[in-house]
C-alpha cells in the first residue's frame, strides 16, 4: 500500500499553509499505520483495493454545476467538486462559516489504520471550515456536495459544524456524485446544551469511492437524529459516530440504504452513552438488489457509571435477489446498571403472501414488488422532520424503486 | 358468471380438490360449507391464482375465460375479488394509497382512465362508514395491528371499492362477533345488485342467517356431495358434517 500512499499523499505535495505542520504530523501517522486491509476489524466486509486500481489524479476538481433544486425553501451551501469556490455572499441569520482554526487540528487522533482515511484526510484536505449555527434556523440548510461527470481526483472536504446552545436547525447534506473519483470527508458536529439538530444525509452516486467519517458530540439535553437516505454508489463507506457526553443527551440514527448491482455500501454507526440518563435509538434498513453488497454494524456501548441509559437498535434489511449480500453486525457493549437495551436484527426477502395478496387485488408483479419494497424502505424515513423535507426524501426513494 | 368442471387442484404432492363441479350464475350468492380439511380455501386460491396450486384436471371458467391461463392480477381486472381467510399485512403502505393503486392497476389494464381522487375518496369513506371503522385506517398500513376483526372488515372495504363482479369470501365470518358479523353481512348485501355475484366460503352456518344464499354446497374431502337450498344450511347446524358419512355410505 506504500505506492497508493505516495499516490494518494505524495509528501512533496503538501501544501505550505498555516496548516502545514498538521498536514505533515497526519502524513506521519499514516505512514506509520498504513491502509486498512480485511484483517482489520473494522473494514472487514469493505475492501480499499478499488483504490490501488484507480490511477486517480492530482489537483483540484472540475465544477458540476449546481445542486438539484430541492422542492421547499432552503438555504444552500454549495461544495461544487468538494471544494468552497465562493463562500455564500451572504448567509441566513444565525449562520457563519469561517475557516477552522489550526490550532483545532493539532491533537486530533484517530487511532491506527483503521482511521487511515481520516489521517489521510488530514494529510491532504486544502480547506478546513467551520460552521456555527448560532441561533434556530427558520428553514432548512443545506450542504450540498456535487461532483462532476468527470471527477478522476481525490477530494477531502474537512468540516466542523457548532450547534450553539438552545439553537434549532435542520442540516440536509445533499450528495450527488456522477464521477469516479475519491471523496474522504471528515466532518465533526458538537451540540451545546439544549441544542438540536435535524441532520439528513442524502446520497447518490455513481463510480467514486465515497468515505465519509462523521463524528458527533451530543452536551446536555441535547437532541441529534440523522435521517439517512443512500442510495448508494461504486463504493461507499459512512462512519456515524455519536457521542451522548452529558445528562439528557438524546442520539437517534433512521437510515435506509438501496443498493443494486456494482454497488457497496458499508454503514458503520456507533453510539456511545458516556454517561448515565442519556437515551438513543437507532433503526437502519438495508435493501440489496443484484449483486449489491451492503454492510451494516451498529455499535451501542455504555460505559461504567452510564446507569439509567436507554438505546433501542434494530436493523432489518431486505435480499431482493439470490446474488446480494448484506452483513450485519448489531453490537451491544453495556458496563452500566439499570440500563435498558434492546436490539433486533433480521435479514428476510420478499414475502410471497404479500405479493400474492396484492396480485390478488389487481397490481401487476412488478407493481406489487415495487409497493413491497417501498412499504418496506419508507419506514426509517416516517420519522423525518419537517413534513416537506420527509416528502421530499419518501419522493426521492420512490423514484429509484 | 362462473363454471367450474371437474376440478383438480393438487398442491405439492396431494390432490386437494378431487373433481369439483360448480356453476354460479350472474347476480347469486352460493355459500360452500364443509369441514376442516375439505378443500374450501384451496378453491378460493385456486380461482385467485396461487403459486403452488395446480390445476392438474378439469376447467375454470369465469365469464368464458379460462382463469387457469390468467396471472392473479388479470383475473382481478377481469372482475375477480378474494376475501382472504388471512389478509396480509403490508408494513409501511398505506390503506389508501394501496387501495388507489390497486383500482388504477384494475382500470389501466381494462383500458378505463385512472379514478378520481375525489371520487376515490367518497366510495372509501362511505364504505369504511357503513362497516364502522375509523378513517384513521387510511393513513394506517394495510393490515398491520388490525384486530382480526378489522382485517376481515378491511377486506369488505376493498370488495366495495374495487367493484368485483364475482366476490370469493373465503371464511370471511370466523373470528368476528356478532356485531362485525352483521356489519360484513350488510357489507355484501350492500353489493348485491342483481349482477354481482359471491361464493361465500363459510364453516358455520351464522354468516347465512344474515344473507340469502340461492344455493349452499357441501364441500367434502375435494367434491362437493350435496348442493341444496337454505335448509342445507340449517341441517348442517343441526346435525353437524357427521350426517355426510352417512350419505357416502348410502
Amino acid at each position: 500500500m506504500s505506492a497508493l500512499l505516495e499516490q494518494l499523499a505524495p509528501e512533496a505535495a503538501l501544501a505550505e499553509d498555516r496548516y502545514a505542520d498538521i498536514r505533515r504530523r497526519a502524513h506521519q501517522r499514516l505512514m506509520q499505520h498504513g491502509f486498512p486491509d480485511l484483517k482489520t476489524e473494522a473494514w472487514k466486509y469493505t475492501s480499499l483495493r478499488l483504490l490501488e486500481k484507480r490511477e486517480l489524479g492530482s489537483g483540484q476538481g472540475e465544477s458540476a454545476g449546481a445542486p438539484e433544486a430541492l422542492p421547499f425553501a432552503a438555504d444552500v451551501i454549495h461544495f461544487d467538486g468538494g471544494v468552497l469556490r465562493n463562500p455564500p455572499a451572504e448567509l441566513p441569520t444565525g449562520v457563519r462559516l469561517e475557516p477552522l482554526d489550526p490550532a483545532e487540528l493539532v491533537n486530533v487522533d484517530y487511532g491506527d489504520r483503521a482511521g487511515a482515511m481520516a489521517w489521510l484526510n488530514l494529510a491532504r484536505f486544502e480547506q478546513a471550515w467551520r460552521l456555527v449555527i448560532e441561533s434556530t434556523l427558520e428553514r432548512p440548510l443545506v450542504l450540498a456536495l456535487t461532483m462532476p461527470a468527470g471527477f478522476a481526483t481525490a477530494v477531502h472536504p474537512r468540516l466542523r459544524i457548532d450547534v450553539a446552545t438552545g439553537a434549532e436547525a435542520v442540516l440536509i447534506e445533499q450528495q450527488h456524485d456522477e464521477g469516479a473519483g475519491l471523496v474522504n470527508i471528515v466532518e465533526d458536529i458538537e451540540l451545546q446544551r439544549g441544542a438540536r439538530l435535524r441532520h439528513v444525509i442524502h446520497r447518490r452516486n455513481a463510480e467514486s469511492i465515497w468515505v465519509q467519517r462523521t463524528r458527533v458530540s451530543v452536551s446536555a439535553d441535547a437532541d441529534y437524529r440523522c435521517h439517512a437516505l443512500e442510495l448508494a454508489g461504486r463504493l461507499v463507506r459512512q462512519d456515524l459516530a455519536v457521542h451522548l457526553l452529558e445528562q439528557g443527551a438524546n442520539g437517534e440514527i433512521d437510515g435506509v440504504a438501496f443498493i443494486d448491482s456494482g454497488q457497496h455500501v458499508d454503514w458503520h454507526t456507533a453510539i456511545d452513552h458516556e454517561v448515565g440518563h442519556t437515551t438513543s435509538r437507532e433503526a437502519f434498513r438495508i435493501m440489496a438488489d443484484g449483486s449489491g453488497v451492503g454492510v451494516f454494524n451498529g455499535r451501542i456501548h455504555i460505559q461504567r457509571g452510564a446507569d439509567d441509559s436507554h438505546s433501542d437498535l434494530n436493523t432489518a434489511n431486505l435480499l431482493l435477489s439470490d446474488k446480494a449480500r448484506i452483513n450485519i453486525k448489531p453490537e451491544l457493549e453495556i458496563y452500566a446498571e439499570e440500563v435498558t437495551a434492546s436490539h433486533g436484527a433480521t435479514i428476510g426477502q420478499l414475502e410471497d403472501s404479500a405479493l400474492f395478496y396484492l396480485r390478488t387485488r389487481g397490481l401487476p408483479t412488478e407493481d406489487a414488488m415495487a409497493l413491497l419494497k417501498f412499504g418496506f424502505a419508507a419506514a426509517p424515513l416516517e420519522t423525518a422532520e419537517p413534513e416537506v423535507v420527509r416528502n421530499w426524501l419518501i419522493e426521492e426513494l420512490q423514484a429509484v424503486l | 358468471m362462473l363454471k367450474i368442471n371437474n376440478l383438480h387442484v393438487v398442491i405439492g404432492d396431494e390432490e386437494i380438490l378431487k373433481g369439483l363441479d360448480l356453476e354460479i350464475g350472474p347476480g347469486e350468492l352460493h355459500a360452500i360449507m364443509g369441514p376442516n380439511g375439505s378443500g374450501k380455501s384451496t378453491l378460493g386460491y385456486a380461482l385467485a391464482g396461487r403459486d403452488g396450486y395446480e390445476v392438474t384436471d378439469g376447467s375454470m371458467e369465469f365469464e368464458g375465460e379460462d382463469l387457469a391461463e390468467m396471472e392473479p392480477e388479470e383475473r382481478a381486472a377481469a372482475g375477480l375479488f378474494l376475501a382472504f381467510q388471512y389478509p396480509v399485512e403490508i408494513p409501511g403502505v398505506n390503506n389508501a394509497y394501496f387501495l388507489r393503486s390497486a383500482l388504477n392497476a384494475q382500470r389501466k389494464a381494462r383500458g378505463e382512465e385512472e379514478v378520481d381522487s375525489m371520487n376515490f375518496l367518497k366510495t372509501v369513506r362511505a364504505s369504511l362508514k357503513s362497516l364502522k371503522m375509523d378513517e384513521a385506517l387510511l393513513k394506517r398500513a394495510v393490515n398491520e395491528g388490525f384486530s382480526g376483526g378489522e382485517k376481515k372488515r378491511n377486506e369488505i372495504v376493498q370488495m366495495a371499492v374495487l367493484q368485483p363482479k364475482l366476490a370469493v369470501l373465503d371464511e370471511t365470518d370466523s373470528g368476528l362477533d356478532i356485531d362485525a358479523l352483521k356489519l360484513v353481512a350488510e357489507g355484501i348485501n350492500a353489493q348485491r345488485d342483481g349482477k354481482r355475484s359471491f361464493l361465500v366460503i363459510t364453516h358455520y352456518q351464522r354468516l347465512l342467517d344474515y344473507l340469502t344464499p340461492d344455493r349452499v354446497h357441501v364441500l367434502s374431502d375435494g367434491r362437493i356431495v350435496e348442493s341444496g337450498g337454505e335448509e342445507l344450511a340449517e341441517r348442517l347446524e343441526a346435525e353437524g358434517y357427521a350426517f355426510l358419512e352417512e350419505t357416502s355410505e348410502a
